[in-house]
Formats: C-alpha cells, structure tokens, sequence
C-alpha cells in the first residue's frame, strides 16, 4: 500500500537525508535558529521597532551585531539577551553552532528572486500550444500539453481504455455510483464518436453529479454539523449549508459568485430580487461551520481562533494559501506578514460570529432567513416571553423563600425525630405525634438524612453526634441555615453551605413541594404566558452564518497573544497579492471587498487553484499535488503551462466547472488505460507525467452508496436533515455519536457528521477529520477495512438482499457481477461462480443452505478489489 | 511475514502472470517499503521503553490531594489567596484557600508522600517517578484533553498512540498498535485516539467507550466476529475472495496496492482469532482477577481494563491508553467542582486497588522492564474552593506519574508553589511530557515529522524539551 503523503508531500523540511550542505545549513538555520530570532529577538528588533538600531529580521540587520550575539545571549557581555529571560541552553547551543557555520542566512528564495515573482503569485499567462509529433492523439488543448511532456521523455501514451472500463470509470468519477447494466450494455454497443460525450453531458445533467462534486468542496470547506472540540454543540442548520452546495455544483453557479456568496452572501443582492439573499446567508456557512472550542474561557482568545480558522479555512480552499501560519510570527517561507495577518482579521472581527460570546459556554450565532421586521418581531416576542417566565419563576422562588422559611425554626426537632426513625427504627407516625410534627414533612427529612452508600462531609458532624450533643448539634445546623438563608437569595454564591443548598433545593426537605404551591399566585401571571405563547409568530428558518458585526479597531498581537498589543492594522489584504495600492475599506467589516478580491479575474491564484482541484478530482491527484498550498513550501506544478490553460479556460467559460469537466473528461488523457508498460514503469514511475490512467479505491461515500444501490435499497431522496436534538449531550451518551450510517439508506453524503465521533466507517476509509480544510482524502488499506466487509452487518445485509434479489433468477450470476462490479463476469468466472454455489459448505441443502450460499458469493463480490477499485 | 518469505511468495505470485523483468520487481520491492505502514521500524536511538500503557484520568485528579502535599495550605485553610488568582474554569464561584480533608504519608524507601486517597498505589512508592510540575494551556476541558492527547489545545492534530505508532510501527500483526479502551466521547472524543493527518493505519483503535460497563461490552472490537457463517464457510469465501483478487492483480498488472489489499484479508482473518483470545480473560485466575479488583462492584471496570492492559502489553502491543471516564455510576468522575470529599474518595477506590495490580503484575512478569506507565488527567485542581466545597480546574501546576521503563524509580520532579497553584520548578509542559514520552522510546520529538499542508508537523510543534533529570 502506498503512502500518498509521505511519498508526494516532500517539504523542505523533510529532505535533511540527501540535501546538499548549504540546503543543511539552511534546514538548521530554519528549524533551529529562525524560530528563535522570531520569537525571542524580533518584537524588539524588527521590521517595526529596532531597539538599539538593530533589525535582526535580515541578514544584512544581523551583520551589523554578528560578534555581539554569543555575549549578549549567553548573559557574559554588557547587554544581556533577552532581557525577559535567557534563553535555554539549547537554544544558545544552537546560536553558536549557527555563528560556527559563519552565520548563514538563506533567503527564502533563490538569490535575485524577489517573492512576488514567485510562479504561484504571477499572473496566469495563456500559454502557447505546444508542438508535438503525434498529432493525431490530441483530441484538445489538454492533450497536447500530456503528450508534449511525454514525447520529451520518449514516452507514449497508454492505450485508450475499454469502453466497459471508461464508463465505469467516469460514471463513478461525476456521479459517485456505478453505472447500470442497461447503460453499460448501451455504450459498448454504441459505436458513435459521440457516444462518450453524450454520457458525459446526461452524467453532468443528473442531481447525482452535485452530491458527488458537491462533497468535493466540503472537503476544503471542513463541513460538519456540530462544534467539535470540547463540548461538539450541534449546528442545527449546518444542513442548509450542504444543500446550497450540492445544489451550486447541480445548477452550475459559476464559481466566482459561488466564492463571493460563502465570503459575503448576506451582503449581496438576492438573485432573484428578494427582500432577503436567504441563499446567500445560507453560503456563509462557510465561514460559520469551523471547529469552535465554545467552552473556552479566555474568551479573548476563543473569538480569534474562530478568526484564526476562519483565516485558515479562506486562505487554503481558496487561495491555496496557509495565511494563518503568520498568527504568530512573519509566515516562514510565503511573503506574508503578521501585519498582513491581521489585516485580514480585522475584517473576521468585525463579522458578528457568535450570539453571545460571553458565559461559561458561548451561545452560536444563527442567522434567521425572513427579513429584518419578521426576524425582529419574532426576537423580541421571544424576549417577551422569556421575561414572562422569569417573572413568573421570580415569584415562585419568593413563595418557596416563604415556605422554607416558615419551617426552618422547627428544623432542630425534626432533625433529632428523623434520626429515631432511622436510627431506633421507630415509626415515622409515631415520632411525628411524639413531637407534634407533620408526618409527611418528618418523611422528607428521613429521607434527606439517612446515611447512603456515600459519605457525606456536611453531614459529619450530625452523624458522628454523640447522643448527649444531638440537639445541641442539630441547632447549631438550624443556627447555621438560617444565618444563610438570611444572607443570600435565590442565585448560587461562592462559599456556598452545601447543608443550606442540599436542604432548600426543590428536593430537599425545605424544597416547596410542587403540589403545596399557591396556584392562583401565578395564575394571571401563568394566562398571560399562554397568551404570549399563543400570539408568538412562527419560528422563522435559520442558517448558520454570519453576519455584519460590530467595527473592531484591530491591532497586531505581539506573538498571536491578545493581550500583547502591536501596531494598529487597516483592513487589507496581503500585499504580495494585492500591492501597496489599495482602496481603503472604509464601512463594514470588509467582507464584501475580500469577496471581490478573491474572485477578480486577475487574481492570480483563485482561478489556478480551482483549476487544480477540479484536475484532481478526475486523476487523484492535481498538477500541483499539495492542492491547498501554492506557497513556496507547496509543490511546483508538473504542467505548469497546462495549469494555465485551464485556469484561463476557466475564467473565459464565465468560471463554468461543468465546462472544466467536459473539456477534461473528453481529453484522450483522461480515455487512457490504466496499463503501464515497463518504460512507463521505468521514466514515470510515479505518473508524474500522466503516462496512464491512476487506478483510484471507492472513498467512503462511494463505497457505501455503490453497495446500497446493488441491493437496490438506496434512497435518492435530496436534501433535508438527518440530524436531530439541539445543543449537546451527556459526556458519557451515546447521543454523542454521529448518527449509526446503518440506520439510513439515504446518499452519505446526506449523513449527519458530529465532528468529535465521526461513525467508525468514515474513520475506516480515510474520510477525513471534518475540522480542518482536507486537500486530498488518504486512501489506505488495511485489515480493519477488510473485517468490515467480511463481517460487519452492513455489508452482511446488502448481500443477503442482493442474493434474495437475483438468486432465483437464470441470469442471477451475470446480474450479480453487473450489480456490483460493473461489468459481465469473464467466462471462466462465470464457471467459479457456479463452482462455489455447488460446493458451498453447508450442512442444509433447503433454500436456508442456498440463501447462504448465495449471499456469501455476493459478499465475495462486495469485498473484492474489482469492487473497490475504479481502473 | 520476513522479506524472504515476502519475495518468495510474490514471485510465485508473479510466475503465472507475465513478469516484468528483475526491473519491475525491484521497483516492486522498493515500493514495498512504503507497503506496509505499520512495519516494526528501528527507533532513533536505543529505546529505553518498547511500549506505553497512559492510564488516563479524566476530569483532573487533585494534584494537592493525591500526589503534592502542601502543609502551607492547611495552615492558612479559609484564608484568601494571597496572590493574583489566574484565569480559572468557573469564573465567580471560587473562594478562598481549602486544605486538604486526606492525610499523608512517607511510603516506601524513598519516603514519596501520597495521600490515603492512594493505599493501594502507595505500596509501589519506590517504582513511581512522581511529576509534580505539569503545565498545560487550557483552563477548559476541550482544550486541556486535546492538549494532553495532541499537543494541540486547538487544532486537530494526531494523537500521541498515533505518532508513535507511526515512528516505531508494531511488532504484532495480529492486533490493532494502538488501542483505547473504553475512551471517552466528550472533549474531543475520537480526536484524542485519531491519525489527524497521519494515515489512517495510525489511528487508535476504541474499545468500548466511557458510558459502557464492561459487562455490556459485548464486541470488544468492531467487526471481528461473523455472525452468519462457520469457520469452514468463512474460510471458503475467504478463498473466493482471494482468487478474485489475484485475477485482478493479474489482470491490471498494477502496483503493490492491490497486492497489500490480498494480505490485509489474510491479516484480518487472523486477527479474528487472535483479538477474541486476547480479550477473552476467562483463563485468568482468581487471584488475578482479585489482585486487579475486578471482584469489587465499585473497581471491576477499571480493574478490567487494567488487566486488559497487562494482556496487551503481553501481546506487544506499542500503545495501550486506559481511560478513567465520565460515565454511569461514575457520575464526573475527578471533576470535582464541588463534594470533593465524596466525588475523591470513591474515584481513587474505583481506580486504585486496579493501578496497584498492573504495576504488582507488570512487575512479577518482568514486562515493567520495558513498559512506561504513565498515570495523569488533563489538568489538576485549585488550591482553593469551588462553590465551598469543591475545586476547580488547574492547568498551572499540577502532577502526573511514570513509572517503569526509562525513569528513575522512586523519585519526585518538579515542585509547585507553597499551595500548590503554580508550577515553579522544574515546569513540566505537556510538550516537554510528550518530547520526554518519545524519547523513552527512543524517538527525537524533533525528528519525528510529517508534512502536512506545507511543512513538517511534529507531536510537539515547535516546543518541547526532554525532562532528562528523570531519565534512568
């Protein structure tokens, strides 16, 4: 099995084996030293202050204090570095190994090569067609572009694939489920040139392609229907925000205003001139569905990681850019600063993104999709009502103060009688008359005080009594609950006597039974509630968005700490994207201007990007194979001038990504087989040059789809949510866990995710985490997959039901193989198949012993690589 | 499988297909290092431990009731805090300094203090490297847990099984690397045993979880029984799979994928048998059972899973975590925002008899000669009171234990303030934790990386130094 990442995903950081010195050096100069200039020297030396006249983020800063750097940091020279505390010994280890080197200081870059003129940050250029030899093979653009590549290297292109085979292939690819027998046998029969196209164009046409690609972006955009991290609160609308998606890839949305509508929906227009842009809002989501650690109580630092995340999030789906690395320090390998930073953060935070950020846990925002008068008449009647009912809880509470307090100067003597029924035995009636005591008030107070299988501290001393001090002992508990009750009221206060708390709870033995209550005290109250009720106007819809928020004058924060000032930031965005030129932003958070930056037609990496993705959904892996990092640390792409020509073909086709599709999937490049001679073996390895088609395993969703669908229990119903409850659960409940996929038969990609526990299919075939942006999903293979096709019960079931299905059936073996695989069986199969019928083991020869059998060759298909892998 | 077998077997393998020449099977061998992830792979340098058992503590055991006497607290017991308190969980309910309601003792040899909430576990005082200085970042417990788990208190990274698993692979193929029993599902849930960005072959494998008593856990991992067929059946279409499957390694002549894809069946069917027997402790003896408290209602589920651990690490297990959890008839287990007194003392007797048995047990088997236990929750508790009775959570400086494999046995490191808030000496962060954890192994914390979106990850990020005073 392979290793996508390890093989694919070399960084500079992790070629220290074979590097040459001076890569060495700068490897250690990286790891070592840079992270210590920038933490401990930089906010004093730097770009923005220089203490001392000393700028130690350059090598040409640094020359000027070489010979001053080993006292100063070693404590033994007049200056003592950093003057907040010496650094480790490691740390300085690592400086004079460093200054032993002849203090080498690599540029980011290749001498002479400034950042900007960094390939990813250059405008896309339209390249050129290039010359080849075997024209004819070049069906479009994209071929020529394959073949130029492969004719340098001496190579041809694999044959074309077999017609069983590509449609197959291609079927899963845009719609995620295998093709039909009926379609299969339509298109090997069909010898048109046009066949292929007209395939495409009704695979494109169907609602399954959406779900399929649609799934795509929420990869990028971390798509999850709850919190995660600590306390995992459902987003009980993220659905709406999947929908929307799907629903975009369906309709073909173009993906520039696609990106504007998940940047700032709520600002644009509705399309079709509604009071409310509800799709709009709805796209938000993107922003709104992050990983939010609401439990957190540096509140401070909570709302700028949902900044932060949100920075992560943009910056990678869409520009292939990991912004969010400069939190804390200038980016080390891409030109972006913390200045550039926080000017992008200063547009999140001034985006409204929680309800109410204060309070042990804070409150999610969600965004109602009526307009301003309805959304406001139904706040404020909701307000009205939970006025009501802590006016109405105001005077219960004042009644129970009442009650507990009529009956505290009697405590003592109850006390010493619940201890003689619990102790003595004696009989509950019988200790309440001897004291004149209410019988049923004396069995609350047994109740409370007899001795459970716990200690109790509070309860100590009254247990541990001797006889001669028991009155004296349940006084002072009387003393001492009515100092309490004196001091404090109905809110719980620090130093709180757990006797008093335990004692006036609505359990304990002062509690107001409900059944003792004045009733008519809040009947007037208790008839305007239902009023209220009644004349509340409809719960309106809500997403889970954001919205415009209150203006923050944002600041660079020394270190990413919040609490650590820097200089005042405008709203902007990176400069070496964007320039030193920008029209200032001057009213509202600025998303809306972000929204249109990312998606002018010269920016140079969203278009490249996307372009990027798309090539990676049909080949497995993109042109540029790190798909969520174009920076200096990400890969070059292997076509760089064919990553152009889409690019620009996608803007000119009005960013159509069906267009995108057609043009690929009909290239000769994409028709090849998947057979490598032993040159290709030899010169493309690893298929860097695209010699042949790359076999690809199902992922999860395929998987489970494909095998519902050979059953024929697959529910295509679109749409809607499977998740049900609000908020969160118990720490210990099940509830915690995403919904069990066994209990649906509706598209995966319609299954709830609850971030924290993902169900354990989704964890077995390489899904993903759900919470940060995935650029590629793994695709592993190990043993666990394969005790979940031999034994699990879901794949158990789809068997049986297909062995029901086509067992009795004179074409049941033929029909089997189409249902599962794809394909007719070979005839030499077709032979085992009936083989192992015959021989199966089984004690009983009745229709039990042949169901069996039956379904055990199904699963055998089910679990077979011909099932999982597409070719 | 050993490589000679391996080129054998696939030469045979490839003798009925057309062969590709002594090029291809090269390349195929060469791509074979990258076959199999979970290889047994050599440490960085000599490893002091082959394997971690982390007894997990959820909630937050109280460091000065447990581990960190603090005679200053009881003597100004009712006092305020004189000094700024930090940033604590429950903003407003907290009061003043509460002294411990347990005693210490000196125990052992090397006379470590441990408070009578630990009778049990302070009979191996001697065995036990006390770390009395951890930091963490998170006052929450979301954070703290992941923190503890990740290295990260906000992202989502791999978990700690998981790095580890990844440097030094497994020496049994038959079991899962990484396994987790009974974890909990808040506070991260499966984040705390998953690959992250790893490879999914890296990830943890769940046990049960919090709220399940072991006496309902009836599959103890998922998918390893087949309830429909026999053996007998089961291996006949075993078989058919694989035929079909070598058809179709021959057919598309591909790379060693599909061919790994043949031998994780035939591993999965073994580990059908091998799981089941190793979960299975029926041929336990009594004594065993009773030296674990599985016979006591309030220990048997610890004490399962302590046991539990000792028969994996028997197994050669490379990371086995137990988890101490919220759950029923755990109630919050440590959390102990208020009754101390009760919530203390029935989770240590839940948990302490068990922990005594696996070190006796680890111990008399000669396996605590190349295991590190480490026992700790994700943060401790305030000197001072909760809602009167009760403490809230303290990341600032609180204690852990190790003890076996690579520490020095009966000592303590480490010291926090005179009330046991802040961690003033020696400070242990969780970082420096797992840079210490991985050297045992005999992993460098700075060479074990992955790349990922654009540069290299590492458990500890860009932080963590190895506490090399514990190194035995």
């Amino acid at each position: 099995m392979r290793l996508p990442f390890v093989l694919l995903l070399l960084t500079p950081l992790q070629t220290a084996g074979a590097q040459t010195p001076a890569a060495a050096q700068a490897d250690f100069f990286e790891k070592r030293v840079r992270p210590i200039l920038a933490t401990r020297c930089q906010s004093c030396h730097g770009a923005k202050v220089q203490s001392a006249g000393l700028n130690l983020t350059s090598a040409a800063g640094f020359r000027a204090f070489s010979a001053r750097l080993l006292p100063a940091v070693s404590y033994s020279g007049p200056a003592k570095m950093p003057p907040t505390g010496k650094l480790s010994d490691g740390e300085i280890a690592a400086l004079r190994e460093w200054v032993n080197m002849g203090a080498p200081w690599p540029e980011s870059e290749p001498a002479g090569t400034p950042a900007a003129d960094f390939w990813s940050f250059r405008p896309v250029k339209v390249p050129s067609l290039p010359p080849v030899k075997n024209e004819g093979w070049a069906r479009n653009p994209i071929d020529r572009f394959v073949l130029a590549r492969l004719e340098e290297r001496g190579l041809a292109p694999a044959a074309p694939a077999g017609k069983v085979t590509l449609i197959r292939r291609v079927t899963y690819d845009l719609t995620g489920l295998p093709p039909s027998e009926d379609e299969v046998r339509a298109f090997a029969a069909d010898a048109s040139p046009e066949g292929f196209a007209k395939i495409v164009d009704r695979l494109l046409a169907s609602p399954r392609y959406g779900e399929r690609w649609g799934r795509h972006w929420l990869d990028v955009a971390r798509y999850a229907d709850s919190t995660g991290a600590d306390e995992d609160h459902r987003y009980p609308h993220a659905w709406r925000y999947r929908d929307y998606v799907i629903d975009a890839f369906n309709r073909d949305l173009p993906y520039d205003r696609f990106i504007r509508e998940q940047i700032a929906g709520d600002l644009l227009p509705d399309e079709k001139g509604g009071e409310v842009n509800t799709a709009g809002i709805v796209a938000t989501g993107f922003l709104a569905l992050g990983p939010k650690l609401i439990a957190e109580q540096d509140k401070p630092k909570m709302f700028y990681d949902i900044v932060d995340e949100q920075i992560d999030v943009t910056g990678k789906a869409i520009l292939g850019l990991t912004i969010a690395c400069a939190r804390c320090h200038d980016h080390k390998f891409d030109p972006v600063s913390t200045k550039d930073y926080y000017s992008l953060a200063s547009i999140f935070a001034s985006t409204k993104q929680l309800a109410k950020l204060e309070g042990t846990v804070s409150k999610l925002y969600f965004a109602p999709l009526v307009g301003r008068d309805a959304a406001e008449q139904y706040e404020s009647h909701q307000q009205k009502i939970e006025a009501k009912k802590l006016e109405i809880d105001e005077v219960k509470a004042e009644e129970a103060r009442r009650y507990r307090d009529a009956l505290s100067p009697r405590m003592a003597e109850y006390m010493v009688a619940a201890r003689k029924v619990y102790v003595e035995s004696a009989a509950p009636a019988d200790a309440a008359k001897a004291a004149s005591l209410d019988a049923a008030l004396l069995a609350r107070w047994v109740e409370y005080l007899k001795p459970g299988k716990e200690r109790r501290a509070h309860l100590e001393p009254w247990y541990q009594a001797a006889p001669s001090d028991l009155e004296s002992t349940a006084r002072r508990y009387q003393t001492e609950f009515q100092e309490v009750a004196a001091k404090r009221d109905k809110k719980f206060q620090p130093g709180d006597n757990r006797f008093f708390t335990e004692v006036a709870a609505a359990k304990g033995p002062l509690g107001m039974p409900d059944a003792q209550r004045d009733k008519p005290l809040t009947a007037a109250l208790d008839a305007e509630m239902a009023k209220l009720k009644d004349s509340a106007p409809a719960e309106p819809p809500f997403a889970c968005g954001v919205a415009e928020g209150k203006n923050v004058d944002q600041r660079v924060f020394v270190r990413g700490n919040p609490a650590a000032l820097g200089d005042p930031v405008a709203k902007r965005f990176p400069s070496v994207l964007a320039g030193e030129n920008q029209p200032p932003i001057t009213a509202g958070s600025g998303r809306l201007e972000l929204a249109h930056w990312l998606t002018d037609a010269r920016n140079p990496l969203t278009a490249r990007v996307m372009a990027n993705r798309i090539w990676q959904g049909h080949f497995g892996e993109g042109l540029v194979r790190t798909p969520s990092n174009f920076g200096l640390a990400g890969e070059r792409p292997s076509h760089p001038e064919l990553l152009d020509w889409l690019a620009t073909e996608f803007v000119a086709r009005g960013w159509s990504i069906k267009a995108l599709h057609r043009l690929i999937v009909l290239s000769n490049t994409y028709q090849m087989s998947g057979a490598a001679t032993p040159e290709m073996r030899e010169l493309d390895a690893d298929n860097r040059l695209l010699s042949r088609f790359k076999m690809r395993r199902l992922a999860v969703e395929e998987i489970r789809d494909s095998l519902l669908a050979a059953d024929g229990s697959l529910d295509l119903t679109m749409g809607g949510s499977l998740q049900k409850g609000e908020g969160t659960d118990k720490e210990f409940s099940d509830d915690r866990k995403s919904p069990n996929p066994d209990n649906s038969t509706r598209r995966t990609v319609y299954l709830p995710l609850r971030r924290s526990n993902l169900a354990s299919m989704f964890n077995l075939y390489d899904f993903g985490d759900a919470t940060t942006s995935t650029e590629t999903r793994a695709q592993t293979n190990v043993a666990p997959q394969a005790l979940f096709m031999m034994n699990s019960a879901f794949v158990a079931t789809r068997a049986r039901t297909l062995a029901t299905k086509v067992m009795d059936d004179p074409r049941g073996i033929e029909r089997a193989w189409y249902l599962v695989l794809g394909r007719e069986p070979e005839p030499g199969e077709r032979q085992a198949a009936r083989d192992y019928l015959e021989r199966f083991p089984s004690k009983s020869g009745d229709g039990a012993g042949r169901l069996l059998a039956w379904s055990s060759l199904c699963r055998s298909l089910m679990a077979s690589n011909d099932f999982i892998y597409v070719h | 499988m050993g490589p000679l077998r391996s080129i054998s077997r696939r030469h045979l393998l490839r003798s009925s297909a057309c062969g590709f020449g002594l090029m291809g099977l090269q390349s195929l061998l060469a791509e074979e290092g990258h076959a199999d992830p979970l290889a047994a792979k050599p440490p960085h340098f000599a490893a002091r431990a082959k394997r971690v058992i982390f007894l997990f503590m959820h909630g937050g055991p109280s460091q000065v009731d447990t581990f960190d006497p603090k005679p200053r607290l009881t003597l100004d017991h009712g006092k305020p805090l004189p000094f700024k308190r930090p940033l604590t969980f429950a903003e407003g309910s907290t009061g003043n300094l509460l002294k411990s309601p347990w005693q210490f003792r000196q125990h052992g040899q090397s006379g470590i203090p441990i408070s009578e909430l630990f009778p049990n576990v302070a009979r191996f005082a001697d065995d036990l490297c006390v770390l009395r200085s951890m930091v963490g970042d998170s006052v929450a417990h979301g954070g703290a847990v992941l923190q503890l788990h990740t290295g990260s208190n906000t992202f989502t990274r791999p978990s700690m099984g998981s790095w580890v698993v990844y440097g030094l692979g497994t020496e049994n193929r038959n079991l899962p690397a990484f396994l987790t029993l009974k974890p909990g599902l808040s506070h991260g849930g499966a984040k705390n045993w998953s690959s992250g960005f790893l490879p999914a072959s890296y990830q943890g494998t769940a046990v049960g979880h919090g709220g399940v008593k072991i006496d309902d856990l009836t599959e103890p991992i998922e998918h390893l029984k087949n309830t429909g067929l026999s053996a007998e059946q089961q291996r006949y279409e075993l078989d058919m799979i694989q035929k079909m499957n070598r058809a179709s390694t021959e057919r598309w002549q591909q790379d060693s994928e599909l061919d790994a894809r043949i031998q994780a069946f035939e591993l999965a069917f073994r580990m059908q048998t091998e799981a089941p027997e190793a979960f299975d402790i029926s041929k336990e003896t009594e004594a065993t059972k009773k030296l674990y408290g599985l016979d006591g209602p309030e220990s048997r589920d610890f004490g399962w899973q302590c046991l539990m651990a000792r028969r994996l690490a028997e197994r050669d297990v490379r990371f086995i975590q137990i988890n101490h959890e919220y759950g029923p008839g755990n109630e919050v287990g440590w959390d102990a925002h208020s009754e101390l007194i009760r919530l203390h003392t029935r989770t240590a007797l839940q948990v302490d008899r068990p922990i005594a048995g696996l070190l006796e047990d680890l111990k008399s088997r000669g396996l605590l000669k190349d295991t590190l236990v480490v026992w700790g929750g994700e943060f401790g508790r305030t000197p001072i009171a909760q809602a009167g009775d009760g403490r809230d959570h303290n990341p600032y400086g609180y204690s852990m234990w190790m003890a076996g494999a690579g520490v020095k046995p009966g000592t303590t490191y480490g010291a926090t303030d005179e009330f046991g808030y802040y961690a003033v000496e020696d400070r242990m962060h969780i970082n420096d934790l797992h840079a210490t954890i991985l050297h045992i192994l005999g992993l460098n914390h700075e060479r074990l990386t992955y790349p990922y979106g654009g540069r290299a990850f590492r458990l500890t990020d860009v932080a963590g130094k190895v506490a090399t005073k514990i190194l035995a």
